[in-house]
């Protein structure tokens, strides 16, 4: 059997292949990705991260990235795997790497939450809202971080270290207002909403 | 129109290819030559170099040799032998690094030859403009008196496999009662922690399943040799653990079921799992890669290249020199910054300067764990440690962040 092919179209096709192939610069190249190398053992190539307890860096804000690290390099933010981290990227270069991160497609976490705790997590969220906004997209320019599509894990581990006052804002009239917030909420609540909010696009 | 068939329309397109990929003057197997690597070793090193080649830049040739058809995970094999874990969710396939272009093949290297730029598989040879080698760790039967004879019941279950499960089986058909003897090696070994966090597998699964018996650690180092006050604590949960520091193993008699350490203590046992000294594997030994120890791989801190042969790289558990562990999370590191270097220096051009990174959980039950984390930075051109931190103790928390880890690391050597 002879399949009947048009060799110049062929040869077309290919050419713009190739020249695509050549125009897509490798994933590798900028000038952050190098110094983010070491980043990806843990929060997945791209900073898009398969595990339920690491948030996505993919798409982040560089402000947010960038004050996050500094907490954690402060020890303002406890975790004694970010703390040493944080002070590699400080080192290796927080602004190359903030802007390697943020140039990542903004990924949502594959980790499917459970349907009846994502809901019961959206009749719980209205008093997130005032600060993380209706669609917990926030405000990371200010310092109030993007949930959406955070892994569920991540979000929980941080709403309890908030809670349990282990985690401090260093606003002391937000740090006042998220306590009253949280100190009312059971850990299964806490549960709910970040199923939530992981579940959002 | 021409009307042609698929054989010629692929001979057709590859040379479509050869003319539009390099400006009409050469042809495609000059595009490729001087930019031909290979790595032995599919470990957490070679297997992560291997795909970032190629992610770094796809037009250059890389052969991965590595005789197993499957990937199994050391970290977490330990929890195998207290059936917290198996096996099999620790085994993956190759198929990840394929996608890339990798060319696997499931064969030994059986000798380097530096001056040829060739590798020898079976009766093939493999030519190279750049070698990584990442060959991980060999035993040395001959430091202890009667091992080597006995090497196929008593084991070591350090390399994860089919040790792991034999080991784990004699650990089950132990009567309850019965003493299991497990001994540490002196350093440099494959993972510092290893040998407590298996201390502490073996001691839970006693407890919980075989309260009359016991767990004794004959250890060749002074002192537990990592996360030594957080093994120290978690020792206090495991009181049918009995640690002896300073003993190192020097004879073993499988017949008397007997084990003779270095102060001339003799230990009865009922299951011996026996962790040989290590030493970096055969093949660099021959390649004249070793040091004058002749058991590590001194390399260059930024490139990875041997220091003792030029155009080869070493990485993973067989180097030595930088001031971080043999493990897996720097195997990872070492392949991903070798991968770059590689990249840059077959393009003529200066490697750029990247520090590794080490992340490290050990289980102590069946649902908490512990860690280390260790940054580093490059200062005139060698490794420095930033910073080293442990977590305050044992949770359930740091044991689900190890989960997400292995999820993550996983998928960036193998994905």
């Amino acid at each position: 059997m002879r399949k009947s092919i048009n060799l110049s179209i062929y040869f077309t096709a290919f050419g713009l292949m190739l020249l695509a192939f050549n125009a897509d610069a490798s994933p590798l190249d900028s000038p952050g990705a190098f110094k983010a190398l070491v980043c990806s053992a843990c929060h997945g190539f791209g900073g898009d991260s398969p595990g339920s307890t690491v948030p996505i860096l993919a798409g982040m804000s560089p402000a947010y990235f960038k004050k996050a690290i500094k907490d954690y390099a402060e020890g303002k933010r406890p975790s004694p795997e970010m703390e040493p981290y944080a002070k590699y990227v400080v080192e290796a270069g927080l602004d190359e790497i903030a802007a390697y991160f943020a140039e990542q497609k903004k990924q949502s976490t594959r980790i499917k939450s459970n349907p009846a705790a994502i809901r019961r997590g959206m009749a719980a969220a209205g008093q997130c809202t005032v600060c993380h906004n209706p669609q917990g997209e926030g405000e990371p320019e200010k310092g109030f971080p993007d949930l959406r599509g955070q892994p569920a894990g991540y979000l929980q581990a941080q709403m309890l270290l908030l809670k349990e006052e282990k985690r401090k804002l260093q606003d002391t009239t937000l740090a006042d207002l998220k306590q009253k917030v949280l100190k009312r909420l059971s850990d299964r609540v806490i549960a709910d909403l970040a199923a939530y909010y992981s579940s959002l696009k | 129109m021409k009307n042609i068939t698929r054989r010629e329309f692929l001979k057709a397109s590859g040379i479509g290819i050869a003319i539009l990929g390099t400006g009409g003057e050469a042809s495609f197997a000059a595009a490729t030559k001087g930019r031909r690597v290979v790595v032995i070793g599919g470990g957490w090193g070679g297997a992560t170099a291997a795909k970032y080649i190629r992610l770094a830049d796809p037009s250059i040739e890389v052969t991965l040799l590595e005789p197993s058809k499957e990937f199994i995970s050391c970290p977490f094999s330990n929890l195998v032998l207290s059936g917290v874990e198996s096996l099999k969710r620790l085994t993956m396939g190759y198929n990840g690094l394929r996608k890339h272009g990798v060319k696997i093949r499931h064969e030994a290297a059986t000798a380097i030859e530096p001056d040829k730029r060739r590798v020898k598989v079976g009766n093939d040879y493999l030519e190279y403009d750049r070698l990584v080698v990442s060959p991980g760790i060999d035993f040395q039967w001959d430091q202890v008196e009667g091992l080597d004879k006995a090497k196929d019941t008593v084991l070591h279950a350090w390399k994860a496999g089919a040790q792991t499960v034999k080991l784990a089986q004699q650990l089950q058909s132990m009567k309850d009662g019965g003493v299991f003897v497990m001994t540490v090696p002196p350093v440099a070994y494959r993972c510092p922690p290893g040998p407590y966090e298996r201390a502490c597998q073996v001691a839970w699964y006693l407890k919980t399943k075989k309260p009359r018996s016991k767990l004794i650690v004959l250890d060749a180092n002074k002192d537990i040799v990592s996360k030594t006050g957080l093994f120290k604590t978690v020792f206090k949960d495991y009181p049918n653990l009995e640690y002896r520091p300073s003993n190192k193993a020097e004879k073993i008699d499988v017949g008397s079921r007997e084990i003779t350490t270095e102060p001339g203590d003799k230990v009865k046992y009922d299951v011996i799992n026996l962790i040989p000294p290590q030493r970096a594997a055969a093949i660099a030994v021959e390649a004249d890669l070793v040091g004058g120890d002749k058991r590590w791989c001194e390399v260059d801190h930024v490139t990875y290249e041997s220091v003792k042969q030029k155009n080869i790289h070493v990485i993973g558990d067989s180097t030595i020199g930088l001031p971080v562990p043999k493990s897996g999370n720097i195997a990872n590191a070492m392949g991903k910054i070798c991968a770059v270097a590689v990249v840059h220096l077959l393009s003529d051009k200066e490697a750029p300067v990247i520090a590794p990174g080490n992340t490290c959980y050990s289980w102590v039950n069946d649902k908490e764990a512990i860690a280390v984390v260790n940054s580093y930075k490059i200062e005139n051109r060698k490794v420095v440690q930033i910073e080293q931190k442990l977590t305050p103790g044992k949770s359930v928390a740091v044991a689900q962040n190890s989960l997400a880890w292995r999820a993550s690391i996983w998928s960036d050597i193998l994905g």
